[in-house]
């Protein structure tokens, strides 16, 4: 198995005020620079680099090409991933994403993993004029047409439902034949099936319990095998999901500087994702005061399903039905890989034993300090991570069974 | 084995293995036609699903995809599937039907 970085560019406003630092944006950016470098220095696999726009306090992290360009100068071997580039043309015309990737890719030494997808959150639909109810077609057919751009000199043009352009040749070309490691969002398992018929990676941003990555990798693989049309030239058959990162030498200091980092994370992110969201007041909604001023135990009420009418909560220890409200619930309740690293290692024994490819962290998360992601890393990296860098060899001969008699090209960094 | 071939109705096991064979085939409009009516007829079969407090029924009739294609709604019951458009891409049809499946086999239906 492998490891990541997960950036957000969280950045909850001060509980006492109503705007940032004027120098609070920079310094996100500066320490989460500080904290890739540390993750390639110690051996961390990717960082994967969110693209959202309007989602104040939850994300700043617009323009992720940038971000992943200037970490690239920084670093020697971690690969730079895009979790996710939207597609839908009225984000980002398709010609300019795949000029983008490809620079990134030429300027990293092809270290680029192009992940995809659509965004959900009202904010950024409505932001840009994206019908909910076309999103995904958008993403099919401008993602199917940017790897085109990618691996064909001319591109021939296209005439489609949501963008058209003459031929020309999209230029420069990526570093990577044919083209970087394709990736889509998977927030929902339907989405991971829909990989898998593409041929593409799973970016599962679920927080799944390792029963349900098991199912998972094994309904992915058989999907691969039997049923795969590639939407690129070479596939790439790949499972990563996400977890909270918070390593410290006890479980109890792991849970004092982690909970609320990760109770923020998953709170802001319900937020957006739900009505609450959709009525957000751009520059006036203080996230995370409401936050702070809602009892801890009625916090995660917003994704409880029945907190969606106000932070009211409710029955907070049944566990939601709806997928993607579940994954939110387990995301806070459950704090994922939030322990001492005998438990952070316990904890990844099980996805490992599934057969997950990529565990993603999201380490930088709320108000958690710089000094103690950086400590976390560090803690994660030295104690860790070794071992499981041991084993991937056993992981790859897996792979290859999984794979054999599938006959498309691939191009996979797992 | 199949996920679709775990749906132990034989009725719904044999339309939503029809709806493989059009998916694989591009009738894409067929295999959401096919998801929708088999998750009405879940909600049918397991009323239980649609109690509890309105937000939760809501939800259960909200978690069907909106891509195109909806449940319409009588009485607080689906009962048909509405076409927004006739035209559905792949991967919104795959969509559709991982929906269906994943929800029949997990209410063991």
């Amino acid at each position: 198995m492998k490891f990541g970085l997960f950036f957000e560019h969280q950045l909850p406003r001060p509980y006492d005020r109503d705007d940032w630092d004027p120098d609070a944006e920079h310094q996100v950016m500066k320490h989460a620079l500080d904290q890739v470098e540390l993750a390639d220095r110690l051996g961390f696999d990717y960082v994967f680099e969110v693209e959202h726009h309007f989602l104040e306090e939850y994300s700043h992290s617009s323009a992720p090409e940038v971000f992943l360009a200037a970490a690239s100068q920084r670093t020697k071997q971690i690969r730079l991933g895009h979790g996710i580039a939207l597609m839908p043309p009225r984000y980002n015309h398709p010609a300019r994403v795949a000029e983008r990737i490809a620079t990134l890719d030429l300027v990293s030494d092809g270290r680029v993993e192009f992940g995809t997808g659509e965004s959900a959150s009202e904010m950024e639909l409505g932001g840009f004029g994206v019908p909910r109810e076309e999103k995904k077609l958008m993403w099919e057919e401008a993602t199917r047409e940017c790897v085109k751009m990618m691996t064909q000199s001319p591109y021939p043009g296209y005439e489609g439902a949501y963008f058209g352009m003459p031929p020309r040749n999209v230029i420069p070309k990526p570093l990577q034949k044919p083209h970087p490691p394709l990736w889509v969002a998977s927030s929902r398992r339907e989405t991971t099936m829909v990989a898998a018929r593409l041929g593409m990676g799973s970016l599962g941003f679920a927080f799944e319990t390792p029963e349900e990555a098991h199912e998972r990798v094994e309904q992915y693989f058989e999907l691969v095998r039997e049923e795969c049309t590639p939407i690129g030239v070479a596939i790439n058959p790949a499972l990563a999901v996400l977890s909270s990162l918070s390593c410290f030498e006890t479980d109890a200091e792991a849970v004092e500087k982690g909970k609320e980092g990760t109770q923020f994370f998953s709170y802001s992110l319900g937020y957006y994702y739900s009505p609450l969201g959709a009525a957000h007041e751009p520059s006036k909604t203080h996230i995370y005061r409401r936050f702070i001023d809602t009892p801890e135990e009625q916090r995660m009420g917003i994704l409880g399903g029945r907190g969606f009418g106000g932070f009211g909560g409710g029955d907070e220890e049944v566990e939601p039905e709806d997928e993607v409200k579940r994954a939110l619930w387990r995301a806070a309740k459950r704090g994922g890989c939030i322990g001492s690293p005998d438990f952070v290692r316990d904890t990844l024994r099980k996805y490992e034993d599934a057969h997950l490819d990529v565990m993603i962290f999201v380490a930088q998360a709320g108000a958690r300090k710089h000094e103690d992601v950086m400590d976390s890393i560090y803690r994660f990296g030295t104690k860790v991570l070794p071992e499981f860098q041991e084993r991937h060899a056993m992981h790859e001969r897996w792979r290859a069974e999984q794979l054999a008699g599938v006959e498309f090209p691939v191009n996979s960094s797992i | 084995m199949a996920k679709v071939d775990r749906i132990q109705d034989e009725r719904l096991r044999i339309s939503m293995q029809a709806a493989h064979t059009s998916l694989r085939a591009g009738d894409h409009a067929d295999v959401v036609q096919r998801a929708g009516e088999a998750y009405i007829e879940l909600l049918r079969r397991k009323p239980e699903l649609l109690q509890g407090e309105g937000f939760q029924r809501q939800m259960r009739i909200f978690m069907f995809p909106r891509l195109g294609a909806h449940l319409e709604v009588e009485g607080g019951i689906p009962v048909r599937v509405a076409f927004d458009r006739q035209h559905f891409g792949f991967t919104e049809a795959v969509t559709y039907y991982e929906f269906a499946v994943d929800n029949l086999v997990r209410e063991g239906l």
